[in-house]
Parts: C-alpha cells; structure tokens; sequence
C-alpha cells in the first residue's frame, strides 16, 4: 500500500468451510476422522480438529438452554460462523471474514477496524443452506452416500463438488434475493402458455423416457413438472451456472450458436447446453449430469438434459438407471430443435406485442423487490442482472441491508405488517407483507412526508400488484 | 464505551491511595434493641482494624512506592480472606442486613422468599431454561459470582463452559461476541478480569443486551472498584469474588428486573416525578441551603422517582452525573430495605463519574411510611455526623413548609395518563428531549405516562416493552441508523422518530390513519412543550460548598482499593 493512501476496504471473504459428524471419531485421539471435508485443506491437522471442537462446543453450550434449537451463528470481532445440521449430526459450518477496514496508523502499521455488524445472519445462513441443496441435487444426501460406500465415498464427494463450488460463492454480492432464493417467472398470455404446455405434453409423449420437464424463457421459468423445492434449487443451477457458463461460450464465439443443417433435418437453432455437444458427430459421447430429486421421499436419481434454442430453454429430466444412447439424442435433436425454435420465436412476439401496449416505461421514482412464499416468485428492479460472479445493483448497499433488516422483523410474526422507515440518507424504504407477500420499495424522494410516500405505494401496488390486497 | 474514559487519567491518583472504609450504621432509635449488637460490634471493630491500616496508608505520600502499594494490598487480600471466614462462621450473618427493619410489611417488595427461590431452581428443570433472560457473572478462572436464576454452585459447569468459548476464541487472537440460534441469543462481555454473560430469549437486539451487561459491571464495581477488583484478580486468579458480594445478589436481581421493565434503563435517561415547578424549586432551595464542606450532590427521591437533584458547582463545571450512575444509586436504595432502618453511610462508587474511586453516601428516609429517601453523597469518609446534620435542616425546613406532604400527594399517582392529553387514538409513548440548554452539562431524561389498557397484564405490559425495544435497536442502529419507523401491524401501530430536538416513541391503536398518526403527534409534542416545567427538572440547581474548590471530587480521597467496603456489614 501507497504511504499516501490512507485506508483499504476488504469486502466480507469465505475463511474456511467444513463438514463434520462427531459420531464419526468420538473417542479421544479419532477427532480426525469426524471431519468429512475441509477448506481450505493445507490448514494443519490440528487446527482443523480445534475448529470443529469449537463448533461442537458452542452447539452442546446453547442445547443447555434449548435442546431442539441450538446455535446458528457465532459472532467475534473478525469472523462470522455460521452452523447448518442438514442431515441428523451433519454438520456444515461456514466461516466468513468480517468486512474490514484497514487504516494506517501513525507508526504506519497497518490497522484493521472490523466491521462486525454490516453483514446479515438471514443471508448467510440462507447461503450455507444453498450450499447443501445444489451437493445435494447433484449427489444425494449425505447419509445415502455412507451407505452406499462408507465415510470414503461421502469424503469423496463432498471434496469433487465443494472444491468448484466454493469459489462460486461470492460472499460479498449476497444479499436478500439470497434469503428468498426465488424464481423469477416470465409473463404470458394465455395463448402462448398453452402452446408450451402442449408442446411439452407432445413432447414427453414422444420421447417416452421424460419423467419431469421445465421449460424457461429470458432465463424466467414458464413451466415446471419438479416439486417446488428442486426446482428452486435447479433453477438457481442453470440461471446461475449452467446459463452464464454458455453465453460467455457463445459471446467468446467458441462454439457456432447456429449448426449448419444436417442432411434430412429442418434447420433450426436448437442444442444442447448438457449432454453432446453434436449428437451426430460420430465422436459424440452421450453423458448427462445426474440429478437427484425428492430425497425425503421417492429418492429419484436423474439425467438432466439441457435444450436451448435462442432464449428458449427446456429441461428434460429421464430416469438415470436408463442409460441415454446416441440415438436418443439424435431424434430429440430432431423432435425439439425445430419446434423450440418456433416457440422461442412466438414468444418473443408477444412479449413484444404486450410490451408495446403497456407503453413505454418511465424511469420510475422507486425500486421494488416482490417476493411470493408460496410459489417462490420473485421480481427484482433493484438487480440489473445478477450472476455469479458480479451482482449489479442500482442502490446503496445500506439500504439494501434495510430491506434485510426489514424482512427479518417481517420473519417474527406471522401477522399481516407495513413498516415504513427513512434512512439516514433521506431515502424512504416501504416494507409490506401481505400473506405469504412481500413487497420492499425504496423511494428516491428525499423531500417527500409520510403521506405522500404512502401515496406514492399505494399508486405502484395499483399498477404492480392490483391483484394483491397489501395492508393499508 | 470504555468506562469513564473521560476521567481515567484522574483514577491513578485515587488509585494510588490505599485508604479503606468502613460502613457505619447509625440507629438513633435508642430503644430499638438489635439482636445481632454482639456481631455488630465485632465488625466494627473489624472496621476499626480496617481504618487504622487506612489512616496509615493515607498519611503516606502521594504517591505509594510499588513495593509498598503491594505489600498493603497483599495484606489486605488476606484481611478480608479471614474476614470471610469470620463471617461464614456465623451463621446467623451469612447473607442477612445487618440492620433489621423493624416493620417488616415495609421492606422491599423485593423480599427474601422470592429471591432464596430463584437460587434454589433446579437447573436442569425445563422452567429454568424457559425464563425469558438469564445473566450470569464469572471471574476468568470460571468461577461462578452471579446467576440471575439458579444457584451458581450448581452452573458452576456451565460458566465453566462459557469461560472456556472466551478464551478459545481469545487464544486466536479474536474476541467472542455472541451467539445466535433460532430463539436465543448469547451475548458475552469481558470487562477487566469479569465476564459478564446474558442468555435472552427477547427480541433485543445485541446492543441492547450487552449495554445491560455493562450495567450489570457497573453496580458490581459501585460495590467493589474496578481498581480493586483487578487486583483481587491479580493476587490470587480463582479468587471466589462472591465472598465480597454476600447479599448483593439482590441488588443485580432488582437491577435486572429494572432493566427488564423501566425505559430510563434503555433510553439512558432519568424520569423525574412530574411536580408543579413551584415545588420543585422550593425543594431544591431546602436541599441549598443544607451543605457542608466536601458534599457534592443532594437528592430527592420519592418512590423510587427523582425529585430533584443539587449539585455542588465545581463538580459540575467539567462533568455531570451520567445517568447510569443514578440508575445504580436510585436500584441500590430501591433493594436495600435496610435502609429503611435508620441513617446508612456507606461508600459507593460511581463507575461512570470515575471507576476507581469511592464516594460516601448518606441515605435517610424522610418520612415513617419510607416515600420519600434524601440521598447526600459527600467525598469525605468522615463526614458523617455533619452530612447527618444537613439532613436535620432539611428535615426541620420540610417541616416548616409541610413538604413531605406536597410531595405525597403529587405520588398520589405514580406517573400521569395518556387521558389528560387528549390526543385520541395515542395509547402510549417515550419521550426524551434533547436541546434542554446546557443539556450536555444536565441530566438527561424521560417523560412517559403510566401504561394503560389494553397493556394491563404483566405479559401485555412486556410485550409494550419489547416493542419500544425492537423500535429504539433500529433507530438507533450502530451501522444503519433510521430517522424515522412508522410500523403498522396487526395489534398497534408504532412510530418512532429521532430529530435534533428530541427522541420519540410512540404507540397508537392499530386502525389508526397516518394522517391522523401525524396529526396526534403535533399535538403531543404540543403538549409536552406547555407541560415541560413539571415533567423535567429544567435547571438543577448548584450550590458552592466552602471546602470544595477547584479539586472537584474525582481528585477526591476516595478509597479506592478497599476490600471490606461496607457492603458486607450492610447487605
């Protein structure tokens, strides 16, 4: 650092992560073999197991004073511990680095001022659960794999999948939408959403071994056969994985998005973003990502088959004990890619057609995060766009973390609620929960009263969510 | 928020003194007969003992030589270690006041019963995990000191623990905050060679539970001194610092339901006994004209509420009397109904105004029915029979203008009601003025009505309670602050807004309209503008005391490193 600057921001940074089961080593000198995975793995033996005996330690100390809900969190003055019981005595545990500050001070040592309270225990301890739900939608639950192989092949897993993931994470662009770990839907008419559902319908029927499907636009869902909770957690795969992975592909021109048309097929935009990249290449090898669905119940192990054409995406989802041939591929190439293709093409229409008719949009005085509990839905003004690596958002990270203050006041009671608040900065934040509903608005109207903030709400609810009582 | 920063630089010259003190308990009732005269005189001549050893140390120099300060405060550790003894030995002692009330319906609400069974609750019993807050005290060893509920021998195991998450964390070079489960949470604070821990099932925020742990340490060192607790410490690391506290586990019990009930506690502010302006004043000019040399602050309390308070000018030309300082006094007389008995001079210590030294405080009721409390605090561990008669003149001059019974009927109610204002849909409210002139040098205070329908049963009056808690933790957040919260939910409507001028929190019943939340805090601020002469002691008024002259009395002689301060023979 320059002797002129005068301080550096660290943003809130991933320290270490790990997963332990103390039944696995309870007797002295076998501490080693609870831990079932840990980042980073070049820390000492020793300290590993002082960590875990830590976390032990503060779960046992908080069951002295509610046996059924012990600790989810430990705050010190440099980190934040965050503890997740997924599976009876799994435990995963996430440490994450408090933002900081570093000053120098007079003596030009550097000195490093802890911002303890600016990052929120909802949000992380929503993305230590979504840690688990995507290993788990990619391999099992944890105890099916020490069934299957013992703590090894758990030990294995968890190392193949976490070691990738873990650098995904991006602690400092988590935010609310974390908590929420919505689906954003895309509008339509009634029209075009029949035409999907029948196309889908033609479609399982044709290729017989489909067991689910879902089918996205604009990286919005339209229709899903999954139950909610694993279309949560794939959803959240492919808008921010899978999806991101290809059109950086495509922009970087490395694969053609348009295939010449092969000799007896119609020409059409489709591919597969899983699964071979040409199915008719002699070379091609036929292997999907496996999938695991309904693990309470049915326990579904599956292939995910990914199919784009343009903004159009459809999952096809077939049982995994079925191995998936060449031929397979080749005549849903040839079945899909024409008729996604259409679609894609129909949609875009009549988004455009509605569009038109809505008028054109104003810049508006105010931005909105919307979210629904019961089908998950979520609509964001606040993100621009959001991937893994870089959320762009239009306001101030404070207000922002209002809105998280917010939802968790919400959180406490089941009552209908309306807080409004101004910040500091003058900036009004309006916070309304109706139902399962949840409305956040910030206005940009430093000037305004009480009354006309409400006004200006009412008036978006009227426009937004006229189907939606919201307390007054 | 170190503990009296401001002074610190003034408490190595207390602290450099190692005068002790001795509590003296002054019956005058001659035909009260005291069953326990003979231990009373045993511990007076402990404290005899106690004072010579501090004549010696106080006619030394200024500064004490290391070695010196050492070997008296050795002595003294090992004085009070046989004074425990002495004390466990006689049963009759143990714990009990040493002045018995004569009328027992009058002592505190407070009593014995309920306390001996908190002690007594058995730990592991479900009931005990379901109360609402537990705060535990311990040393660094992980000795057990206090225990809101259950006896401490019994957790000993459990603080055990807790010291051991303290000093884990320490050892990677870190400091434990708090811990968090889905309806707990586990706040830590470690100050000096304590660790104080609160274990709440409340919405407060971390904030609000460790600024309540603070003034937990505070009323511990208003007992002890922080100068003299850290040296217990530094002598002897296990030292079972609950041989010094016998008996004052009450007050840290009383002090604690204080906080969980009273807003002063969490607005930081005193409530005053709302009286005409005429009174009040022709009280503070009685409580004028009373003073002797080394007196600093005379004040009036009237079921448990302040009446007025007199400063001496010197003292507070640099500094006032922190609010929390008053908060420790106005609890300490509030669970002593020894107090009740006669005339108590005892030292105290007022942590905010400076940590290492000791002030003396005489504490007299006024009146038969024990209402009205006059509490003189002076700096002089002698003063006793001149500070007794201060109060003779203060009584003789309320007698003649017939105070006691002006201010009896002003308690006739213990606060005002919400109906007076007129203000409908209002059911309740705080507020704390900010631009009172000269506050900085001035006490600062509340003004809140008594608390009515339909917050009339204990659980509805907590739940008010933690509302007012829930608004003033996001108001006032350290990293984001609000200016204003206008909460509608299903049972009431809230708002809380914080200006320049003021600090408001308001409850309105759930259907009201915005317009007409707006329109009814006009009216209240109205209100308490026309009504602020009686609600707020405008401006406490100063008297000069001869002896007193530019030292003040932070550069006091209080005695800082006392062991047996009195608290043993009292409580």
């Amino acid at each position: 650092m320059a002797a002129g600057t005068q301080c550096k921001q660290y943003p809130p940074t991933l320290l270490s992560f790990f997963i332990y089961n103390p039944k696995f080593g309870p007797k002295e000198g076998e501490e080693e073999k609870k831990i079932l995975f840990y980042y980073p793995n070049e820390q000492e033996k020793n300290e590993k197991i002082r960590n875990v005996g830590l976390c032990e330690a503060i779960v046992q100390f908080t069951r002295t004073f509610c046996p059924t809900k012990p600790a989810k969190s430990l705050h010190t003055q440099k980190n934040r511990q965050f503890f997740h019981e997924p599976e009876e005595n799994f435990w995963m545990v996430m440490v994450v680095r408090n933002p900081m500050i570093e000053k120098q001070s007079k003596d030009g040592k550097p000195v490093a001022e802890y911002q303890e309270d600016e990052i929120l225990d909802t949000v992380y301890n929503a993305v230590l659960q979504q840690c688990y739900s995507m290993y788990k939608l990619f391999n099992g639950t944890f105890l099916k794999a020490i069934e299957m192989g013992g703590a090894e092949i758990l030990k294995q897993r968890l190392e193949k999948f976490f070691f990738r993931y873990l650098q995904t994470l991006h602690l400092q662009h988590c935010d609310l939408l974390d908590v929420f770990g919505g689906i954003s839907f895309f509008p339509l008419d009634k029209m075009t959403y029949l035409k999907i559902q029948s196309f889908i319908n033609q479609m399982e029927e044709s290729l017989g071994l489909v067991k689910y499907t879902a089918f996205l636009y604009n990286d919005q869902l339209i229709w899903s056969g999954l139950e909610q909770e694993d279309m949560r957690t794939l959803y959240k795969y492919l808008t921010t994985s899978l999806f991101p992975r290809h059109s950086e592909s495509e922009l970087s021109g490395r694969d053609p998005p348009v295939r010449m048309p092969i000799s007896g097929s119609l020409q059409h935009y489709g591919r597969f973003l899983t699964g071979p990249l040409n199915p008719h290449d002699p070379e091609a090898k036929c292997r999907f990502p496996k999938i695991f669905v309904n693990t309470n119940n049915a326990y579904e192990e599956l292939n995910l088959i990914v199919y784009k054409a343009m903004t159009a995406v459809v999952c096809f989802m077939t049982d995994a004990s079925i191995e998936l041939t060449k031929e397979f591929c080749c005549e849903l190439d040839r079945l899909v890619g024409p008729q996604l293709t259409m679609l894609a093409s129909d949609i875009c229409e009549q988004y455009n057609i509605s569009r038109r008719i809505a008028g054109p949009e104003k810049e508006p005085q105010f931005k909105f995060i919307y979210f629904n509990h019961m089908n998950l839905a979520e609509k964001s003004t606040i993100h621009m766009r959001k991937t893994p690596s870089l959320s762009l958002t239009s306001i101030a990270p404070d207000l922002l973390k209002i809105l998280g203050d917010i939802n968790s006041d919400f959180a406490r009671v089941d009552d209908d609620e309306e807080i409004i608040v101004k910040a500091m900065s003058d900036f009004w934040v309006v916070g309304k929960k109706s139902d399962q509903r949840e409305l956040y608005v910030i206005l940009n109207q430093k000037n305004a009263n009480l009354i006309e903030v409400n006004d200006e709400v009412k008036k978006l609810c009227a426009t937004q969510f006229s189907n939606i009582f919201f307390l007054d | 928020m170190e503990a009296g920063s401001s002074l610190s630089h003034k408490s190595e010259e207390t602290e450099a003194q190692g005068d002790t003190v001795c509590t003296e308990v002054k019956e005058h009732d001659a035909e009260a007969t005291n069953p326990e005269d003979g231990i009373r005189e045993a511990v007076t001549e402990e404290a005899q003992n106690d004072e010579c050893e501090g004549s010696v140390c106080s006619t030394e120099e200024e500064v004490v030589p290391d070695e010196e300060k050492d070997a008296s405060s050795d002595k003294e550790l090992s004085d009070s270690a046989s004074t425990d003894n002495t004390l466990e030995d006689s049963s009759e002692f143990s714990g009990r006041p040493l002045v018995v009330c004569e009328k027992k319906e009058l002592c505190s609400p407070f009593g014995a019963d309920l306390v001996s069974s908190h002690r007594e609750e058995d730990v592991t019993a479900e009931s005990w995990r379901m109360h609402r807050k537990h705060v535990f005290v311990l040393s660094e060893a992980g000795k057990p000191i206090y225990s809101r509920y259950g006896n401490e021998e019994a957790l000993s195991s459990t603080m055990g623990v807790m010291m051991a998450l303290v000093s884990f964390v320490q050892s990677g070079n870190n400091i434990i905050h708090s811990i968090y489960s889905d309806d707990h949470k586990v706040v830590f604070l470690q100050r000096g060679p304590l660790v104080l821990v609160s274990v709440s099932r409340t919405l407060q925020s971390e904030i609000q539970l460790h600024s309540e742990l603070l003034y937990v340490y505070y009323q511990i060192i208003s007992m002890l001194t922080q100068a003299s607790v850290a040296r217990i410490f530094e002598r002897k690391k296990n030292y079972d610092l609950r041989r010094l506290l016998t008996g004052s586990e009450k007050i840290l019990d009383n002090l604690l339901n204080l906080i969980d009930s009273d807003p002063s506690f969490l607005l930081g502010a005193v409530q005053c006994l709302p009286l005409s302006s005429s009174l009040r004043e022709s009280l503070s000019q009685i409580l004028q004209k009373a003073t002797t040399s080394n007196l600093v602050f005379s004040i009036l309390i009237a079921k448990n509420q302040l009446v007025t308070i007199v400063q001496e000018r010197t003292v507070i030309d640099d500094t006032r009397l922190d609010p929390v300082d008053l908060h420790l006094l106005l609890n300490l007389i509030r669970a002593s109904s020894a107090f009740q008995a006669g005339e108590v001079w005892t030292p105290i210590c007022l942590p905010r105004f400076n940590p290492n030294g000791y002030f003396y405080a005489y504490i007299s009721y006024l009146d038969p029915d024990c209402t009205v409390c006059l509490l003189l605090l002076s700096t002089d561990r002698e003063a006793f029979y001149s500070i007794s008669d201060c109060k003779k003149k203060i009584e003789e001059s309320m007698a003649t203008h017939n105070s006691i019974q002006a201010i009896s009927s002003a308690l006739q109610s213990q606060s005002y009601s919400i109906s007076l204002l007129g203000v409908p849909d209002l059911r309740h409210f705080m507020y704390k003025p900010l631009d009172i002139p000269e506050n900085h040098k001035q006490l600062t205070q509340l003004t809140s009505p008594e608390v009515e329908a339909p917050y009339c049963s204990e659980e509805e009056k907590v739940r008010l309670f933690d509302l007012y808690r829930y608004l003033h933790s996001r108001i006032h957040s350290t990293t984001r602050p609000l200016r204003l919260i206008y909460h509608v939910a299903e049972k009431e409507t809230l708002l809380a807004w914080v200006t320049r001028k003021f600090e408001l929190y308001t409850c309105f019943s759930p259907l009201v309209t915005k317009a007409s939340a707006i329109n009814a805090i006009t009216k209240l601020l109205r209100w308490i503008k026309k009504e602020e002469d009686r609600l707020f002691i405008r401006n406490p008024p100063k008297y000069t005391t001869a002896s007193n002259t530019s030292r003040g009395s932070r550069s006091s002689r209080g005695g800082s490193d006392s062991i047996d301060n009195g608290f043993l023979t009292l409580l």
